[in-house]
């Protein structure tokens, strides 16, 4: 069971203009604390969601159902959020006009779209933006409890080559994160056992796990972890490996050929890889080219299955020949 | 003997507007020329050092002297102040707290003002065309505000002394 831990980061709503943030502030606070996305579609119904779906919410910050009843942020509200969120620069922002997506103090991220301009066939910049996906970091100290002890191999001293599986928004971040700070600091979760704490070497292609603003991490990541921020996983894997001498890799979303080469190559170097790929099993994962070879040469240890089911997060284990594993917990005995 | 005290008083007031008048003439020009410094250091920092507006005013501000001086810092510190107010906002409020204490004229603010719609929302290049476009306005404003002070600052400096001598006459 992930959750339960410690929830911090509520500095969101300085990202929305007076209006907007006056009716959000009007929700439940106990909704408000859950909420996980914000969406803004100009002309469109304001859309928040949380793990239990979406709502509307009206001019008066009332949730509904109704899109009639919602408040339909104009250009001037879309016009705003950008300047606020750029820092009324948006011309330092070209890289990540590219991509997409900015990441934004507190180590939310807010994706974009708008019509794209186009230069020698690769998007060059997004302009006239008029959809914002604000997705809420949430820093949820204590996730990685239940599942660290799983990961760590007592004999050998190590983190075991784990891959973490589940389909988007169920939580693999916000794992990840947990797992990086506390490997780095020495602490196995829910179990007793203590070590010195490890190097960990983290690759946020995404800005998502460290939420890294000007190379620093906005979350707390541990006091051993190195962030290669905004790099692309294959090439950040090897440098990592060259330069910084990581006990442990943790790496967000693989999936392409250049990043199973990476992993191989991490794992033939004794460091223990701890990745998430997006998929909702072992099977589904088999059918990707570039992950198939990393299952059949068996390189991981350990597979995680993450589940998400009204607004709980459970988990399963599989061992390196996709057994699932029968665990006893705390007495009861369980699938984990 | 009063009345010969007033007499002086009066010229020595309109002597005195008149160098007023003759000084404001005169430091059009000069603020303008600042403005446009100012203007292509602005430039630089958007295309080279891709500093974020309210640093990059904050830092034109350092630079500058006074008047032009205040209008970046504020416009800078309500940018910063976090109340959800935007670039364009925050400019046109410092512009509107701070115009009256320069020298220049509505042209020059209204160049400034058109300015304040685009900064800091689109790509670099669109950017630096805009400032560079404003420059260029305030180049053509430097060049109107010179051919004034040539005309008009000695004529308002002897038009002060006269204006008084002339209220001295028609009084007695």
């Amino acid at each position: 069971m992930l959750g339960g831990g410690r929830i911090t980061n509520l500095n969101w709503l300085e990202l929305f203009p007076d209006r907007i943030k006056s009716m959000l502030l009007e929700l439940p606070p106990e909704y408000l604390g859950r909420v996980e996305e914000v969406r803004i579609r100009e002309g469109r119904p304001l859309e928040v969601n949380e793990s239990g779906g979406h709502r509307f919410v009206t001019g008066q910050g009332l949730l509904t159902m109704e899109k009639d009843k919602a408040y339909r942020p104009g250009r001037d509200d879309c016009r705003r959020i950008l300047d606020l969120i750029s820092n009324h620069s948006l011309y330092t922002l070209e890289e990540e006009l590219r991509k997409g997506f900015i990441t934004v103090p507190g180590g939310h991220r807010i994706g974009l779209a708008g019509r794209t301009v186009l230069s020698n066939g690769r998007v060059e910049h997004i302009r006239d933006i008029s959809g914002f996906n604000v997705r809420i970091a949430r820093e949820v100290q204590g996730a990685a409890n239940d599942i660290l002890p799983f990961l760590y191999d007592e004999k050998e001293r190590r983190m075991k080559h784990t891959l973490i599986l589940s389909p988007p928004q169920h939580g693999k971040t916000t794992l990840l994160r947990d797992l990086t700070r506390q490997i780095s600091s020495g602490s196995l979760g829910s179990s007793p056992v203590k070590h010195a704490g490890m190097k960990v070497g983290v690759i946020d292609e995404r800005s998502e796990i460290a939420g890294s603003l000007h190379g620093v991490p906005s979350f707390d990541v541990g006091p051993r972890t190195d962030v290669m921020d905004a790099c692309p996983k294959a090439e950040g894997m090897m440098m990592m490996l060259r330069s910084m001498s990581p006990d442990v890799l943790i790496v967000d979303e693989i999936g392409r050929e250049e990043d199973a080469e990476a992993v191989t190559e991490a794992l033939h170097a004794g460091i223990s890889v701890i990745a998430s790929a997006h998929g909702s099993g072992p099977e589904e994962l088999h059918s990707r080219p570039a992950m198939q070879k990393l299952m059949d040469n068996r390189m991981f240890e350990m597979y995680v299955l993450l589940q998400r089911s009204s607004g709980r997060t459970t988990f399963r284990l599989m061992d390196r020949q996709l057994r699932v594993l029968q665990l006893r917990v705390k007495g009861e005995t369980h699938h984990a | 003997m009063l009345k010969l005290i007033g007499a002086v008083l009066i010229l020595l007031s309109g002597t005195l507007a008149g160098f007023h008048q003759a000084s404001r003439f005169a430091a059009r020009p000069r603020q303008i020329r600042e403005l446009i410094l100012a203007m292509q250091r602005l430039e630089t920092e958007i295309s080279y050092g891709f500093t974020p507006l309210p640093e990059a005013f904050r830092k034109m501000s350092d630079q500058l002297g006074e008047p032009l001086k205040h209008i970046f810092k504020s416009a800078a510190g309500h940018m910063a102040s976090g109340g959800g107010i935007t670039a364009q906002e925050s400019i046109q409020r410092s512009l509107h707290e701070n115009w009256k204490r320069t020298a220049m004229k509505t042209p020059e603010r209204d160049i400034l003002h058109q300015l304040s719609f685009t900064l800091g929302t689109s790509d670099r290049q669109d950017q630096i065309k805009h400032i560079a476009l404003a420059a260029q306005q305030l180049k053509h404003e430097e060049v109107v505000a010179r051919d004034e002070q040539a005309k008009y600052e000695k004529i308002s400096r002897s038009l002060g002394l006269l204006i008084g001598a002339l209220i001295v006459i028609l009084i007695f």
